[in-house]
């Protein structure tokens, strides 16, 4: 091994880098692309609350008090209905699928529960609804529990069963911050495999692998040095998403020591893999192609746009032979849920993996196929 | 001084298969110091099967090889240091320039002393210096492929067919180089198939054919041994001339560009085949006869000819 050759070989690799516009496009502008074409598709809905039209008849302190209650669950955005309009027409006019009335003497019947202690005092509020609408039910059961919840308050008992939510992830997390590991993963694995596989059948099928054989340089620091530029590039690719993905949505992740290992655990898994398909794939086109048809199903499959969880049982076990699957578990685990004991597992997995390959990569890597 | 250290490389039965193919068969020469030295031979004949195996890129199927007194297939790391190699096809990183490519390579030697101006200077590269791999043509790269090849400062250079596929202005620039490479008395191991190139640049010729080495001299010798006869260029003659020539007892043909050319021992012949044609009353345009070259030894010795586009006899002045 010669610092000096491999850092010469590193410097010519970035240079070739730096001038080569596509290359430059696929390990930054694709993935941040793909953060923010994906971000936004799926960011808003999350954010989007119903909207419920309400008319208030009463116009008191009180029924703009429940208006205003309504509203700050974050389920609804309430919107006034003129209180001289005819609901029914109003409902069909403005293709609206629930409409709450809160009736004349809401205040009145208020204050004579509250203060009066008058049990028949009651008041009905009446919705009117387009039954064929699909978000209905899960809007009725908002204002159902919400009514429930008001009805308690007034009778002055505190509840016998309340729930509260624990999600088994230990935290929430909105999709954009489940889809940056992701993307992450993908990116260092394309850039890592597809570097690996198609410049080296392009050097080599242009004799610069025959060439550099009459020089001093040995297999391992030709090795290593693809190996560092490879990390390089996955720095620069994982750097550009994640500053997209703070600037622009915000995203709460943690990033930790484990981001680099599981960096640097994936260039030395698919640079092997790389390697190996370099043999099948004499030409820097047919390269390029295995490259792709390697990729896609593995990107699809291991979770980097949706969760496993989400395909069938049989596709879920298939997933989980794939080395991607484990990069998506480890990255998650530690990015978003700080779940260290899952991070190790596939780290663990992924090193296993990473060796084997890489080894028998560099084994059936060769100068020239003359020999 | 003994008498291996007078040799850069010596080469015996060197024999290398390909699977049924025997590329090199029972190959043996010696190339001695100081010297250029020419393997000629056509497409697929063996030459860069014998230069690669010299260069320790390819192990040999048997024979020994010895470069500066080293064995090819068991001291690469010391042979490596000290050639120069010109791969067939040179080609370097695309998107950089000739001179950070020349960097690159003495980097990877180590000889941080080499004077890379100087390099560039010697290879006419100076108004190149900034221009990217790939946007240099052919014969410029060649050129880079020669500087590189010459950044270790090595005691022997291979060139495999420098001049292969570049036109005639582009070849005489490399030649002029190669011609500055041999002034300062570099060992050359060149290959080619253009016989003016060995003929201009080579000591000793070397001709291979399907593996096998046929002959081997310096050109004037594999001339005068080998094409004892001049050779007359009868041009753009008219039909009846073929025969006027034939029925004088000689053996003419036509080429393609309706020259008839014909071998002969003594300036009487020329002689007997001019008046032969004045007398049947035939215009006869132009004439001229030379010495035989490199082409037509070739020729006799292994009835192929050197290359496709092989300048015919005669066409040149
Ligand atoms: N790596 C190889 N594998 C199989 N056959 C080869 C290989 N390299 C060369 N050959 C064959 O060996 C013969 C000699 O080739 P080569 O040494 O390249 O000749 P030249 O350089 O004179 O054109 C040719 O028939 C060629 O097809
Ligand atoms: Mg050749």
């Amino acid at each position: 091994m010669t610092p000096r050759i491999i850092a010469a070989n590193l410097v010519v690799r970035l240079r070739s880098f730096s001038r080569e516009k596509s290359a430059m496009f696929f390990t930054v502008a694709f993935p941040v692309i793909l953060v923010l074409v994906f971000g936004a598709i799926f960011t808003k809905p999350e954010h989007m609350n119903f909207e419920l039209p309400v008319q208030d008849l009463d116009q008191s302190d009180a029924s703009a008090k429940l208006v205003k209650g309504l509203a700050s669950q974050g389920v609804f955005e309430t919107i006034p209905v003129p209180a001289d309009a005819d609901a029914i027409q109003y409902t069909r006019d403005h293709k609206i699928n629930l409409l709450l009335i809160i009736p004349k003497g809401f205040e009145d019947m208020q204050l004579r529960r509250l203060e009066e202690w008058d049990d028949d005092a009651s008041v009905t509020l009446t919705y009117i609804y387009d039954p064929s609408s699909t978000s209905l039910k899960t809007k009725l059961q908002f204002l159902n529990a919400m009514a429930a919840a008001a009805n308690q308050e007034i009778s002055g008992t505190s509840p016998f069963i309340t729930l509260k939510e624990q999600s088994i992830l230990a935290k929430k997390y909105r999709f954009i911050e489940f889809f940056v590991p992701g993307i992450i993963a993908m990116a260092v694995m394309t850039s890592s495999l597809s570097g690996a596989l198609n410049t080296n059948a392009e050097l080599r099928q242009k004799g610069i692998l025959r060439k550099l054989a009459t020089t001093p340089i040995t297999r391992t620091d030709w090795l290593l040095s693809n190996v560092l530029y490879q990390i390089v590039l996955a720095v620069i690719s994982t750097v550009s998403i994640l500053l997209v993905s703070y600037a622009v949505f915000d995203v709460r992740l943690e990033i930790n020591a484990w981001l680099p290992v599981y960096v640097v655990l994936e260039v030395f898994a698919f640079v092997g893999i790389g390697m190996l398909l370099t043999p099948i794939a004499r030409e820097a086109e047919s390269a390029a192609a295995a490259g792709n048809a390697f990729l896609f199903p593995m990107m699809f499959l291991s979770g980097t746009f949706f969760p496993v969880e989400m395909m069938p049982g049989f596709l879920q076990k298939f997933a989980r032979i794939l080395p991607l699957y484990y990069l998506n578990e480890g990255l998650r685990a530690s990015m978003i849920f700080v779940d260290n004991t899952t991070a190790l597992r596939c780290a663990a997995i992924t090193a296993a993996v990473a060796g084997v390959v890489f080894v028998a990569g560099a084994l059936v890597t060769r100068w020239d196929q003359g020999a | 001084m003994t008498h291996s250290d007078d040799n850069a490389i010596t080469v015996e039965g060197l024999t290398k298969h390909y699977g049924d193919l025997r590329a090199v068969n029972d190959v043996s020469f010696t190339v001695r110091r100081g010297e250029v030295f020419a393997f000629l031979g056509p497409n697929g004949a063996g030459k860069t099967t014998t230069v690669e195996i010299i260069e320790t890129i390819r192990t040999p199927t048997s024979g020994r090889v010895n470069v500066l007194g080293m064995d090819v297939t068991k001291q690469k790391r010391d042979i490596v240091p000290r050639i120069g190699v010109l791969p067939q096809g040179f080609s370097s990183y695309d998107r950089i320039t000739v001179r950070e490519s020349i960097l690159y390579y003495r980097r990877l030697f180590g000889c941080s002393t080499t004077d890379v101006d100087a390099l560039i200077d010697l290879t006419n590269l100076g108004d190149k210096r900034d221009v990217q791999f790939n946007k240099l043509s052919g014969g410029l790269k060649q050129r880079l492929g020669i500087a590189i090849a010459l950044v270790n400062d090595p005691e022997v250079v291979f060139l495999d067919e420098p001049t292969t596929g570049l036109d005639p202005h582009a070849r005489r620039a490399v030649w002029d180089v190669l011609l500055g490479l041999k002034r300062k008395g570099k060992t050359v191991f060149l290959t080619t198939h253009y016989m003016e190139e060995a003929e201009l640049l080579a000591d000793t010729v070397a001709i291979i054919s399907k593996g096998k080495l046929v002959a081997m001299g310096s050109p004037e010798d594999l001339i005068e041994r080998n094409a004892n006869y001049m050779c007359l260029t009868l041009r753009s003659a008219e039909a009846g001339v073929l025969d006027t020539v034939r029925r004088l007892g000689f053996e003419p043909v036509r080429d393609d560009r309706n020259n008839i050319r014909v071998r002969v021992k003594q300036t009487d012949d020329v002689e007997a085949i001019l008046s032969g044609v004045k007398g049947a009353g035939l215009a006869l345009p132009g004439m001229d006869v030379r010495k035989p070259n490199l082409e037509e030894v070739f020729l006799g010795l292994t009835g192929e000819v050197l290359h496709e586009s092989a300048p015919v006899s005669g066409a040149t002045p």
